[in-house]
């Protein structure tokens, strides 16, 4: 190979694995905008259902209270009489079969929303008023266009009368979308059109903050003796061997953890945030413990002589003089810490959180579930309507992780100084 | 005489803001030893970095100015760094041998530039650089040994022979004995002496004593500008800058 | 009954404070006495003498009141003849007492549920009770103790400052109290199965199928049944479904991981840097189980699309799919580190390379990744183990199935993955079965850590040449 030849192969050698870097990042970026684009494409029909436009006519020969009646009154009642009624007016139904097909094409808690426009106004017996009922999974998705028509019948579950009826109630602008705040409000469900993040929301909420009640005040006490009175011997050695090592242990095991320790021995109640904020304590431990002490470490010796030169104690230099100083640096620590700790599923997956929770938790001891859990539940589902709601969920929990991401690095730079 | 091999010309070297050379007009003869002196940092490192093309590492490094090897322009964006700096080789201030054995630090630049393919093309290239570097005696027997194992002159001497090896026409020096004991530092001054034969040496040195002791040609630099350049026995006996004159008999360093 | 207490304490302890700061106070005006210590300190040493212990004691008394009145409930009505083969009987006969105590039980109450509501009753009100007199006595004897230190003009501040110091060092402690806990948790559940199931057959078992172990009583095992067992619990198709998508993730996430490292320690500029360094931590924000959605809903199927488009049968839970996923979660583990690793490469190295006419690439590969090898490696064996960790992305996306196969195409199942199914289901304690999940975790467990610290030493290694 002559000396041109040879040059010009390791130049284009150069060029090629420069090309490599640059191709790598860009596979990383590549890669989440896919991401993005396929949870984004499917969710954001979640915050949407549709809904049929109906006319209620509150007959009072079909229901047993009267106008004026108390909510507890109204809640016994029964209103299936009038939902009936209601529903088989939309189309003319002439058989029993296709009856029950019109009947399938609104949600299960029909009578419930129609009970619900009584309970916000008691003077509506006699009254006709107009409505938007929920409708059932099948037309929801039908509607959003995830449905195949085009299967033959049997293997749908939409029948062709229902695709009559469907198509007639579109000619006629009866059907609609409205925003779903079911989504929120709502708990769990085996009815997809009637599923919502509500209990997750509520059981995150109160799993993170007592994770934060509890990590937090140890996290910073415990950095503060290993940065600043921890004397150099063996057990302080063997404090930050475990440390280091906690942070690397994997997450399910600290949901074995939980399983044998809070559940199995202490006895704490099953599915609960009060359990899952314990072990999602333990687990952030050390991520809040490093950050603090590297922020810590950071703080120059100055501040901390300039204080003892005046007279205060070691203790009163630390508290009132460095750690104020570290504060912006652990905060951020903290948020990451948290952040990565709404996401956790496994650990909560063994501690009981798969239950099936309609209800939305009151307190931290009523079992609930979790928005990274809820996901989870969901993506087990066949349903198509849980594809979009799972979707959806995991575009609220990607949102409060920007948003807290965004704090935290706010945070850091806005307030932490430079000590070079 | 001798010919001149390099020849810088209206060179100004900025590091961001900051201008560091100032108008160097500079030049140097072939197989000679120039000897660079100053005070510190007043431009003579940055001086030679020029002439290999090093200060293009340096992201805030700004040439503008001449700088000729033969004719041949090095501040060129068209011309190949790559291939100047086989032509240019460089000793730095501290010994920095790649972790490798002795013998990977000797063959890694023929490798690179092709020129020793076979096993005993190589053999022979390491022993020619480690006799020419005046270490193939005292390593001869453990050249699987990492570079880093030995002491300072040994890997000073090492870097040399490093240089050496790919053939190079000019070797550039900064500083190369700062870090080393007299011993040592005598031994590398000898080994100057004898490689001048073959190549043009550019030594910058802060030791006005080792200026005279191996170069030919002296150029005194102050704050980033060339003050006076001539013949060693000239600069160090009657320089005719009173600038110079102050700092060789010591008035400021 | 404890948020009272926790009140109650807390009230006091801050009158108390008022109470020390002003009588110090006062008594040094009156008497004409130096005082050791600002009154301040008075009141915060009193406050913390009088609420730490009783604290201290209500935590503990509280975590072990529960198993222990459930033992004697469960032990008193064994005595009068409730009959329970199994701790699962047991535990529900328990849940039923309790049931009825608190007015929430709505099935036939025998007489043996009867007296043993009664006796739950009666255990409760002694345990309160108890519970309570000695918190007050505790108070007592604390309070009288601190009192009779500031009577005697002690050095408050500093006796303050100690008691603060240990707080701070009992704070610390939690994370060896952690480790422990873990240690426990998995060895307990560990050694009863091992008492079960040979070790061996469990190290060296190439069967996995739990389904299949089905004891009738936990306490008391046939040989019939043990011949069955014996074959349900072998480890090594878990150990190498585990590795065989590590493995995938790996050959994803190395070259990928090192390639933008070395890019941003080495190519980019200032602006790039700023853009690509989040841009990648952003891949280990995403909580894991959006990875394994994503696997599992568009990754697999797609996978086995194309598969069918090429002719080749492709499982929609193929470890490709899988492991591909993984490996991307785990770039950056790699990146961030290689990037750190390499730019701490001393730069008079990549002068003398440059010097000598090496392009940059060649630098990089020849000299510098060479020099950084420890702490890329140690970078690697610490995503390796993230790897073998992981749960939520093989849950949703891998297999159930235990096969040994090297196949990427076929599915296959992991620790982590049997963990999660075995502990999901129907629990029976102690059972062979659900201790098996901990001999799992134990492994796991111990296969991190020992990874983690050769990670770790190759790091230091490395620091200690360069630093």
């Amino acid at each position: 190979m002559t000396k041109e030849e040879r040059l010009k192969k390791r130049h284009k050698a150069e060029k090629r694995f420069r090309f490599y870097g640059l191709a790598s990042i860009f596979f990383a970026l590549l890669f989440v905008l896919i991401l993005v684009n396929n949870i984004f494409s499917k969710g954001s029909s979640a915050f949407m259902k549709t809904a049929i436009n109906v006319e209620v006519f509150f007959d009072p020969e079909l229901i047993e209270i009267q106008n004026g009646a108390t909510s507890d009154e109204i809640l016994e009642a029964d209103f299936y009489d009038i939902a009936i009624e209601t529903l088989l007016k939309v189309y003319p139904a002439k058989t029993l079969d296709e009856e029950n097909a019109l009947i399938d094409l609104f949600t299960t808690d029909a009578e419930i929303e129609i009970k619900r426009v009584f309970l916000e106004d008691n003077t509506l017996i006699g009254k006709k008023i107009n409505l938007d009922i929920t409708a059932s999974d099948d037309i929801d998705q039908l509607h959003k266009g995830n449905y195949p028509r085009d299967l033959p019948e049997d293997r749908r579950r939409i029948s062709n009368f229902q695709l009559k009826i469907y198509d007639n109630l579109v000619e006629n602008k009866k059907i609609i979308k409205n925003f779903n705040n079911y989504f929120f409000s709502n708990g769990d469900s085996r009815d997809p059109e009637l599923a919502g993040i509500g209990g997750a929301l509520v059981g995150s909420f109160y799993s993170i903050i007592i994770c934060l009640l509890l990590a937090f005040p140890v996290a910073v006490l415990a950095s503060i003796y290993l940065e600043e009175f921890a004397p150099k011997n063996k057990i302080t050695d063997f404090i930050e061997i475990n440390i280091n090592n906690l942070a690397a242990v994997p997450s399910i095991v600290y949901g074995l953890l939980a399983l044998q320790i809070l559940l199995a021995t202490i006895q704490l109640p099953r599915s609960t945030p009060l359990v899952a904020g314990i072990t999602l304590a333990l687990m952030t431990l050390p991520r809040i413990i490093i950050p603090c002490r590297a922020s810590l470490k950071a703080v120059p010796p100055s501040i901390r002589e300039g204080a003892l030169a005046i007279g205060a104690s070691k203790f009163q230099s630390v508290f009132h003089h460095v750690v104020p100083l570290a504060l912006p640096g652990t905060l951020s620590g903290t948020i990451i810490g948290l952040a990565q700790a709404l996401g956790e599923t496994a650990p909560l997956i063994l501690i009981g959180m798969v239950a099936f929770v309609v209800d939305i938790p009151s307190t931290p001891i009523d079992p609930s579930s979790s928005l990274p859990v809820q996901v989870y539940l969901w993506s087990e589902s066949a349903e198509r309507g849980f594809v979009e709601k799972t979707s959806a969920t995991i575009m609220m929990l990607l949102s409060f992780l920007i948003v807290m991401n965004f704090v935290a690095v706010y945070l850091r730079q806005k307030f932490e100084k430079r000590w070079n | 005489m001798s010919d001149i091999k390099i020849k810088s010309k209206n060179l100004n070297v900025y590091y961001g803001d900051k201008q560091a050379l100032f108008d160097v007009n500079l030049e140097l003869n072939e197989k000679e030893v120039t000897a660079l002196i100053g005070p510190s940092g007043c431009g003579k490192s940055t001086f030679i970095r020029c002439i290999n093309r090093m200060n293009d590492v340096i992201d805030i490094c700004k040439v503008e100015g001449n700088i000729e090897i033969d004719g041949i322009e090095v501040n060129d964006k068209e011309l190949d760094v790559v291939s100047l700096r086989e032509r240019v080789g460089m000793v730095f201030q501290k010994p920095n041998p790649f972790p490798k054995s002795i013998y990977d630090n000797i063959s890694y630049g023929p490798k690179i530039h092709g020129k020793g393919e076979t096993k005993s093309e190589l053999d022979e290239i390491v022993e020619r650089s480690l006799k020419k570097a005046a270490l193939w005696e005292e390593v001869k027997d453990r050249l699987d040994e990492p570079g880093t194992g030995l002491s300072g002159g040994q890997q000073q001497r090492l870097c040399i022979a490093r240089a050496i090896s790919v053939n190079p026409e000019v070797i550039l020096m900064d500083e190369p004995c700062s870090a080393l004991d007299p011993i040592a530092t005598a031994k590398i001054e000898e080994l100057i002496d004898e490689l001048k034969k073959t190549y043009t040496i550019v030594i910058v040195t802060h030791s006005m004593a080792q200026a005279v002791r191996v170069s030919q040609k002296t150029g005194f630099f102050h704050l980033g500008k060339l003050i006076e350049v001539g013949k060693t026995e000239k600069i160090f006996k009657n320089p005719d800058n009173k600038m110079t004159q102050d700092y060789i008999t010591g008035r400021f360093g | 009954m404890n948020f009272i207490l926790i009140f109650l304490i807390t009230i006091f302890s801050l009158s108390l404070f008022f109470y020390g700061r002003s009588k110090t106070k006062s008594i040094s005006i009156q008497n004409n006495i130096k005082l050791n210590a600002l009154p301040k300190f008075y009141g915060y040493y009193l406050v913390l003498w009088c609420s730490i212990p009783a604290l201290v004691f209500l935590l503990v008394w509280s975590i072990f009141e529960p198993v222990i009145i459930k033992s004697i409930i469960i032990e008193t009505a064994a005595n009068q003849g409730a009959i329970f083969n199994d701790k699962n009987e047991a535990n529900l006969i328990y849940e039923k007492i309790k049931a009825i105590h608190l007015g929430t039980f709505f099935g036939d109450i025998d007489s043996i549920l009867k007296e043993s509501a009664i006796s739950y009753a009666k255990f409760i009100n002694l345990f309160t009770n108890s519970k309570i007199v000695l918190i007050f006595g505790i108070i007592i004897a604390s309070v009288i103790y601190s009192l009779k230190k500031i009577k005697n003009n002690n050095k408050a501040r500093d006796d303050v400052e100690l008691i603060l110091k240990g707080l701070l060092f009992a704070s610390s402690l939690i994370a060896i109290l952690t480790t422990l806990g873990i240690i426990f948790s998995l060895l307990f559940e560990s050694i009863k199965f091992f008492s079960v199931i040979n070790i061996f057959d469990y190290l060296f078992g190439t069967n996995w199928s739990p389904q299949r172990a089905f004891v009738s009583d936990a306490s008391a095992i046939t040989a019939a049944e043990y011949e069955e067992l014996k074959d349900a619990f072998g480890f090594i198709p878990l150990i190498a479904g585990t590795s065989f998508i590590a493995f995938i993730a790996m050959l994803v996430a190395v070259p990928i991981g090192l390639f933008s490292g070395i890019y941003m320690a080495e190519y980019a500029s200032v602006k790039v840097r700023r853009l690509a360094k989040p841009i990648i931590e952003i891949l280990a924000g995403i909580p894991t189980v959006v990875y394994g959605f994503f696997a599992a809903l568009t990754v697999g199927p797609f996978f086995r699309q194309v598969g069918e488009n090429l002719g080749l049968t492709v499982s929609s839970e193929s470890a490709l799919a899988a492991g591909l996923i993984m490996g991307i979660m785990i770039i950056p583990y790699i990146s961030s580190l290689s990037d750190d690793v390499i730019n701490s490469v001393p730069q008079s190295l990549r002068d003398g390379s440059y010097a000598i006419g090496a392009t940059k690439s060649e630098t990089i590969k020849q000299v510098v990744v060479p020099a950084a090898l420890p702490g890329i490696i140690g970078s690697v064996l610490l995503a390796v183990s993230r790897a073998i960790g992981e749960t939520m992305i093989v849950v949703m996306a891998a297999g159930l199935a235990a096969n040994l196969t090297i196949n990427p195409l076929e599915s296959t199942t992991t620790i982590t993955t049997q963990i999660v199914m075995i502990l999901v289901g129907d629990q029976e304690f102690d059972s062979p079965k659900t201790q098996s999940a901990f001999a799992l975790g134990l492994t796991l467990f111990v296969a991190t850590l020992v990874l983690n610290y050769i990670a770790q030493r190759a790091v230091k290694k490395y620091r200690e040449k360069y630093d």
